[in-house]
């Protein structure tokens, strides 16, 4: 699933990783994440940290809690800024790890899902 | 000099130089002499008393006291049997102008009928016992046989036991007269106050001097002085008049002086209470009032907060306004009129002191004004760097980002055609390298980290991006006021930036730390040192960032000891 609310940014992320080989499914802000991750219940999000509503740590801690019981999917944080803009909020969520949006790539995102990120 | 003062003056030395012609004997001259300077004293204290108090009768009652004591020697010289009688009759009447004088000081008006009654009388006794006794006067008694003029109140040949009789009773009603005086003049000096009671002290003592000296060599005591004694005493005495109005004089400038003095000790933007304390000092006036119009025009307050009546000032109370926007008025003893140059000068220092609070204040709130839009203008400056970061991090860095990910798709596509692929790859690694710079810039305008995650997490950042090894030994995980993290932002970045351009240093380190409503912010290194605030080093826009949010930046560099830089910032 990917969270972003910028439409540009979700229709290509989504071409590339349909082209990878993933079912994508998208909502553009954080209630609508957790909202579609209970009915798809996908096995990686790939969230954006910068959304309308709740910031990307707070629907990673909204899913990690798990999707109306269902198992807790892989969170893969996002941005364009590095992961050094936001100190140690990444560590301290329970996101499996954080990826430049301008590295994207379907082979980075089944490392994630192997637990094995870069 | 006006022609009448000059008038006064020249027929008083007509009237001295004709009295010398008086003494019996030779060996009276140096004390005639004596007699003609008193007799003179009096007539130019008289004239100086009229120039500088030209409200105060004190002018006339010295030139009345005078003529009184000169003209009995000139009636005398006169060889006329009526003007020799006169003049040796009236050689005592002096006392009673001189006692008029004393009650009368410093307005130079009686201050009641009973005290008038007393002067009337005063006069009326001396003139009556003076004539009393002329009746038995004999000039033979006093060895003035040949060319002596008559007596012409003498009955027959006179009488010595009369004669005594009647200076006995004289002496006991003018030494009664006398007391009465002395009485009068220490309850005004008791009832005074403020200047007034001070100007009164010297007369106090000088007419406790007259009293003595009447008693002394008064007939009542009968004592056997010598001559010497008996006729110099009084001269000395009577110096006390002219003597009394100098010290007044003196004590008139001093008091102009030391108010100068004090005025221009008084510290910038003292307050009115200080200011008025101050004025009643350098006056000796503790009874000064410096009153205030009450902005809502009810009326005037003091600075002790006491309502102040302009139209009915308290008995022996004057007011004066004070020039000035202040609407501020002076209440002072009404013995203070009588220097007019005083009231003046004081009324110029205190409106020239309260010009000056008024100034200050004025400066100060200005400058409060300053301080304050400094701040607003750098805390607007903040928000339109976040706004900017903000803006690039939403517009320009994702559409690069999407950009960056259309070509790598369009690479993908492209396997077929290894010349599209290679295009499409340059084209994205362009795209990359604007979104790095473009990253670098939005840090530079504003932080992101620090918004997101306070002065710890930034700190942090800035350490592991600084290209010296730094450490960071201490740092607060609260959250502080936008500003004063943002300025603590900078000036370890500032600080960092500069160690790693210029310090030649090995390592760093950062101390942040809260401490009596302060946040110490001190960054260290161990480099060359020889860094200069006012140099282009950035210190000195640093040091102005600090101070916009009344922060002090100090910066300690000795050459070849490393630099040490150190911002004070208020952490309320």
């Amino acid at each position: 699933m990917i969270v972003d609310d910028h439409d540009g940014f979700r229709t290509f992320a989504r071409g590339m990783l349909e082209a990878a080989g993933f079912t994508v499914t998208e909502a553009a802000t954080g209630a609508e994440a957790t909202e579609v991750a209970r009915i798809a219940q996908p096995g990686l999000v790939l969230l954006d940290i910068q959304l309308p509503d709740f910031d990307g740590f707070e629907v990673a801690r909204r899913l990690a809690a798990g999707p109306a019981g269902g198992p807790a999917p892989v969170v893969v944080l996002t941005s364009t800024r590095e992961a050094s803009d936001y100190g140690g909020r990444i560590a301290a969520s329970p996101a499996a790890g954080f990826l430049p949006k301008d590295q994207l790539s379907g082979a980075v995102l089944r490392r994630f899902l192997a637990r094995d990120p870069v | 000099m006006s022609r009448r003062r000059l008038a006064v003056l020249i027929s008083g030395a007509i009237a001295a130089a004709g009295s010398l012609g008086w003494p019996p004997s030779p060996g009276y001259v140096p004390i005639l002499i004596c007699y003609e300077v008193i007799g003179l004293s009096f007539l130019v204290a008289g004239v100086a008393a009229w120039a500088r108090w030209p409200a105060s009768r004190l002018g006339l009652l010295f030139s009345i006291a005078g003529y009184l004591y000169l003209l009995p020697y000139i009636l005398v010289n006169l060889a006329n049997p009526v003007a020799f009688t006169i003049g040796n009759l009236s050689q005592g009447i002096y006392t009673a102008a001189v006692a008029q004088l004393g009650l009368a000081w410093p307005t130079g008006r009686l201050r009641s009928r009973f005290e008038c009654g007393v002067v009337v009388f005063d006069y009326a006794q001396l003139i009556g016992f003076s004539v009393a006794a002329a009746m038995f006067w004999n000039p033979a008694f006093v060895g003035c046989t040949t060319g002596c003029p008559a007596n012409v109140l003498l009955i027959g040949d006179g009488s010595r036991s009369d004669l005594d009789t009647v200076n006995t009773i004289g002496g006991l009603v003018s030494l009664a007269v006398t007391a009465i005086v002395l009485t009068l003049i220490v309850r005004h000096w008791r009832s005074a106050r403020g200047w007034s009671r001070r100007a009164m002290l010297p007369l106090v003592w000088l007419a406790f001097a007259v009293g003595a000296e009447q008693i002394v060599t008064g007939s009542l005591l009968n004592l056997s002085l010598p001559s010497l004694v008996s006729f110099g005493l009084a001269p000395l005495v009577m110096l006390a008049g002219p003597v009394l109005f100098v010290i007044s004089t003196v004590r008139a400038r001093t008091a102009g002086g030391a108010l100068g003095t004090a005025i221009v000790d008084l510290e910038p933007g003292a307050s009115p209470d200080r200011l008025r304390d101050t004025l009643a000092r350098a006056l000796g006036d503790s009874t000064l009032q410096l009153a205030f119009r009450q902005p809502d025009g009810s009326g005037y307050l003091d600075t002790a907060g006491q309502a102040v009546d302009m139209g009915r000032p308290d008995p022996g109370r004057v007011v004066t306004r004070v020039a000035g926007p202040d609407e501020a008025v002076l209440v002072y003893d009404e013995g203070l009129e009588l220097e007019p140059q005083l009231v003046r000068l004081t009324s110029a220092a205190a409106s020239m002191a309260l010009e000056h609070s008024r100034l200050q204040a004025e400066v100060q709130a200005q400058l409060e004004q300053v301080r304050a839009s400094r701040a607003r203008i750098v805390e607007a400056g903040d928000a339109e760097r976040r706004r900017l970061e903000r803006d690039l991090h939403d517009g320009a860095q994702q559409r690069l980002v999407t950009l960056s990910l259309a070509l790598g798709m369009a690479r993908d596509r492209a396997a077929a055609d290894p010349e599209l692929g290679s295009l499409i790859e340059s084209a994205s690694k362009e795209a990359r390298e604007a979104l790095t710079e473009l990253r670098e810039l939005a840090r530079g305008i504003h932080p992101a980290v620090l918004t997101e995650t306070g002065l710890a997490g930034a700190i942090q950042a800035l350490v592991e991006r600084s290209p010296v090894a730094t450490t960071v030994t201490a740092v607060p995980g609260g959250r502080f006021l936008a500003a004063i993290e943002a300025t603590a932002y900078f000036v370890v970045s500032e600080a960092l930036t500069n160690v790693a351009k210029h310090a030649m240093a090995d390592s760093a380190e950062v101390m942040i730390c809260q401490r009596a409503g302060r946040l110490v912010v001190q960054v260290s290194d161990d480099g060359a040192g020889g860094a200069r605030p006012e140099g282009g080093s950035g210190l000195r826009g640093l040091a102005d960032r600090v101070a916009s949010v009344g922060g002090v930046l100090r910066v300690d560099s000795p050459p070849g000891c490393g630099t040490r830089l150190e911002a004070d910032l208020p952490c309320p």
